[in-house]
């Protein structure tokens, strides 16, 4: 689904370049959920900028569902984002002027869609993610777990076929990050949602079924869930971050 | 449910107004003072008041077109800053995947309401303004107001095309803006420091030198006026922008060498919260300060010109009714006066000569004592049957001429200026000594006519006898105002028989009425555009300093809460609030007040002496000039500091 082929991203000017991405390539499948782990400036944001788009490589391409997003016009990258990506970051990004159910329904309603559609697919996604209760209400009356699965229902309402999350569980309590990867797992597993998390929190990280470990730009290890229970993961991910050498705070 | 594109723009629109409701407040009294204007402009009662308003409409228009200007600018700089702060609202647009175009029509859309309600609500207001200003005109005019409220489709037409140009020029380059943006920058701009401009202390302190240099020389220059106005405001703006932007990256420079002085008391928090947006700082600041110059000066020089119009009206208004001409102009003077006995009702009049002595003393005396300028080459005097005669017919107590003295009727700076002077006259084979002065207005501001030119002196008739006359007056005082038909009609008749006669100024023709109907109308032509542009520039500012201050609300208040939690109490975070806003609006103030005060004095000293006394006097100017200007600029910072105290400190 997802192609990713010796990507390079550098920052800067003549004198001082940093080299963010060092020929990063990987593959994701249909219904997969990869998290990308790596300590503070290894590239994760990056990477994940690269891919949805918000940022564009200096060398190497990205195919989704064969179609490389660096060669797509500005009209055809809205689309493209509209249509096919979803995105969770860290701060949400819900407009404070919209109902928390005109937030997820926006990206449908401006594509001109059947306004009773739009409700429907909206109160469908929020039953789901369990936020029916709150869709009248504005971002600034809810918690901060409850905008997080606003914005995780703003990603995969229009049936995007790739969920990018950027640190979601970053501004949230741990019950509410607890509430909000069982969510995503529920989303990857039932709603067949592909998702790609980038994270430093190897809590959240072993809810995916894969992980790429990233370190000065480049992919430093790979690491499956495969059967492991979710315990045993974590282990095993807490390992490969004391190789990778993160701080104490990165790794906890 | 459905979010539309100008559903979500009108949403926008109306927190836009809610969150910069000092930039709304502002462009609402915009509207207003545009649409009182433009009334004025229509209006044909006020043309009706004398054929001298006909110069108010271009006039008008033009200080409007500045307007226009300014305020596109000020519509410009805010929608620029509303995109900067809204950056991450707008990179989250463009991530669910909205098109730039889409993004720039619904930002177009938001703007087009903002200000359509801020022009809906400015007619309004607009209208009662109108009345305000058209009483003003009438009492300047000494006519009777009615109100009568009326809405104006030319007005309302005029206005409105000044505020799509307005929303034009900002909304074309706004929609150039969204259309370039990388959605990268804008849903990371947040998070951005603004570096300093100038890096190296060398160049900084010889930038600092070099723009005060420049300040004080250009300041010099405005004051020496004519064209080296030009090149002083040239090199007042290079001064601005030098001083601020040196200064402004010479603050942490300083403060980093002196970590003593630094992480004393809250200087550390108050510099950091100054120094955080360096760059722009700098040149906002400059900006902002180099609007305060103009609009200082403007309403400076707007009252200097009040004062000039009025002085001089103030100088010569006591009869009704003044002709003079020397010994050329006997045919103005007879035709003249056959027009008037025909034609204008008279309570008195009184025909005499204006004598003129050999010798000059009294004015030689007053040219180094004050900054009298002669008209005459001789002391000018009158006789005491003449003047005591004109006593009577205005009304002022009587006086009495002692044997052996001579009295001077004198303007009271004359006065002032011939303190100790106890020269005697010789006249005709006597000798005269100072008697007293009087100092009523008696026309003596009618250059080379008049009751003596700032001064006359008094003496027996008997001895004038032998003295050449310079001029001969005719004063009267009507029954009934002298009408500006009747005054034209005369000066016609005045201009025709002199130019028949190819002599040029022989002959002076003064009417109250008419004199004081040009003052009039040159307040309203000149001196109101003055203020409407003063106005508007301190608004402009003192808005965008305002919206700069409010924008940051935000980070304050998270600023102020987490200082909170280590243990900052109330009392210290609001000295913390104040000291950083007394810094940061003061710093603008204080060129424009230095600059200002001295060319407002040095403009107001250029005016004939005599005329800027009592209200007018060039520290009255200075002051009122200062006032005002504070008083909008107060009024703003009150604003600010009320609603960023309610919002910012934790309760």
């Amino acid at each position: 689904m997802l192609l990713v082929e010796n990507i390079e991203k550098y920052y800067g000017s003549k004198n001082n370049v940093t080299k963010a991405l060092d020929r990063v390539s990987f593959q994701v499948e249909q219904g997969e959920f990869i998290a990308i782990m790596g300590a503070s400036g290894s590239g994760k944001t990056t990477l994940l900028n690269c891919i949805s788009t918000i940022d564009t490589v200096s060398a190497g391409r990205i195919l989704l569902d064969g179609e490389n997003v660096s060669e797509l016009s500005a009209k055809e990258l809205a689309r493209f984002r509209r249509e096919r990506l979803g995105f969770v970051f860290q701060e949400f990004n819900l407009l404070d002027t919209l109902t928390i159910e005109e937030n997820i329904g926006l990206a449908l309603s401006l594509t001109h869609s059947d306004p009773g559609e739009v409700k429907r697919k909206v109160e469908a996604v929020a039953d789901q993610l369990g936020i029916r209760e709150i869709l009248g209400k504005f971002p600034y009356q809810v918690s901060g777990g409850q905008k997080q699965r606003a914005a995780c229902a703003r990603a995969m309402v229009g049936g995007q076929s790739l969920i990018l999350a950027d640190e979601p569980t970053g501004a949230l309590d741990s019950k509410a990050s607890k509430n909000l990867l069982e969510i995503m797992t529920q989303m990857n597993q039932n709603m067949g949602a592909t998702i790609l998390m980038v994270t430093h929190d190897a809590y959240s990280a072993c809810y995916a079924k894969r992980i790429l470990f990233l370190k000065d730009g480049r992919i430093f290890n790979e690491l499956l869930k495969g059967e492991r229970t979710r315990p045993v993961f974590y282990h095993e991910i807490l390992d490969v971050l004391a190789l990778l050498g993160g701080d104490v705070s990165d790794v906890i | 449910m459905s979010v539309t594109l100008s559903k979500l723009s009108m949403r926008n629109a109306r927190r836009q107004a809610a969150d910069y409701l000092v930039y709304f407040a502002t462009i609402v009294l915009v509207a207003a003072l545009l649409y009182a204007f433009n009334g004025l402009i229509f209006s044909e009662e006020l043309r009706r008041l004398s054929k001298q308003m006909a110069i108010l409409p271009p006039m008008i228009v033009l200080a409007s077109i500045v307007v226009v200007c300014i305020i596109g600018w000020l519509v410009s700089y805010t929608t620029r800053y509303m995109l900067t702060r809204r950056s991450r609202e707008l990179g989250t647009y463009i991530l669910i995947g909205l098109e730039n175009n889409q993004v720039a029509r619904m930002f177009l859309l938001e703007n087009l309401a903002v200000g359509g309600c801020a022009l809906v609500i400015g007619i309004l207001l607009g209208n009662l303004l109108y009345q305000a200003l058209r009483a003003i005109v009438l009492a300047l005019f000494g006519a009777a107001y009615h109100f009568s409220l009326s809405i104006s489709g030319k007005t309302m037409a005029l206005t409105l095309l000044y505020f799509l140009f307005i929303y034009l020029f900002a909304q074309l380059k706004s929609r150039k803006r969204i259309r370039k943006m990388n959605i990268c920058q804008l849903l990371y701009y947040e998070r951005q420091n603004e570096g300093a401009v100038v890096k190296t202390g060398k160049n900084r302190r010889v930038m600092f030198v070099v723009s005060i240099i420049l300040g004080v020389t250009g300041t010099l220059l405005l004051m020496a006026g004519s064209y080296f106005c030009i090149l002083g405001i040239c090199f007042l703006i290079a001064f601005l922008y030098g001083f601020f932007l040196s200064f402004a990256s010479g603050v942490p420079a300083y403060f980093e060498k002196r970590p003593a002085r630094k992480y004393q008391g809250q200087r550390l928090l108050i510099f950091r919260t100054l120094t955080a947006k360096l760059g722009s700082m700098g040149v906002l600041m400059a900006t902002i300060s180099l609007l305060f110059i103009a609009t200082i000066l403007t309403v400076g020089v707007g009252m200097v010109f009040n004062g000039l119009y009025w002085g001089r009206v103030e100088k010569n208004n006591c009869f009704d009714l003044v002709l003079a001409t020397d010994d050329t102009g006997e045919a103005v003077y007879e035709s003249c006066l056959d027009y008037i006995q025909e034609n204008i009702p008279l309570k008195e009049a009184r025909s005499y000569d204006v004598y003129l002595l050999d010798t000059d003393h009294v004015m030689a005396y007053t040219e180094v004592s004050t900054m009298y300028y002669r008209y005459y080459g001789k002391d000018s005097v009158m006789k005491e049957s003449d003047y005591m005669a004109l006593r009577r017919m205005l009304g002022y107590p009587e006086v009495v001429l002692p044997p052996g003295q001579y009295l001077i009727h004198c303007q009271p700076y004359v006065e002032a200026g011939l303190k100790g002077f106890t020269g005697e006259v010789r006249l005709g084979g006597e000798v005269l000594k100072r008697g007293e002065t009087c100092t009523e207005v008696f026309a003596q501001n009618m250059y080379d006519f008049g009751n003596g030119a700032g001064f006359i002196l008094v003496v027996p008739d008997e001895l004038v006898e032998g003295c050449q006359v310079n001029h001969t007056m005719y004063v009267a005082m009507a029954r009934e105002p002298i009408t500006e038909e009747q005054y034209n009609k005369l000066f016609a008749l005045k201009e025709d028989i002199l130019w028949e006669q190819e002599i040029m100024d022989d002959a002076m023709l003064y009417v109250k009425a008419a004199d004081e109907a040009q003052a009039a109308a040159g307040t309203a032509s000149t001196v109101f555009p003055m203020y409407y542009l003063a106005l508007v520039l301190a608004m402009t500012a003192a808005t965008i300093l305002t919206i700069q201050q409010l924008g940051e609300a935000r980070h304050y208040r998270q600023q102020f809460a987490l200082l909170k939690k280590l243990g900052m109490d109330g009392q210290e975070m609001g000295k913390a609030l104040r000291t950083q806003f007394a810094i940061y609006y003061l710093m603008p103030a204080i060129p424009p007040v230095l600059v200002g005060i001295p060319v407002i004095k040095s403009l107001a000293d250029a005016v004939e002496p005599g005329t800027m006394v009592g209200i007018y006097h060039p520290l009255v100017i200075i002051g009122m000039a200062l006032g005002m200007f504070f008083l909008i600029y107060g009024i703003y910072i009150l604003l600010a500091y009320s609603s960023m105290k309610r919002s910012v400190l934790p309760e």
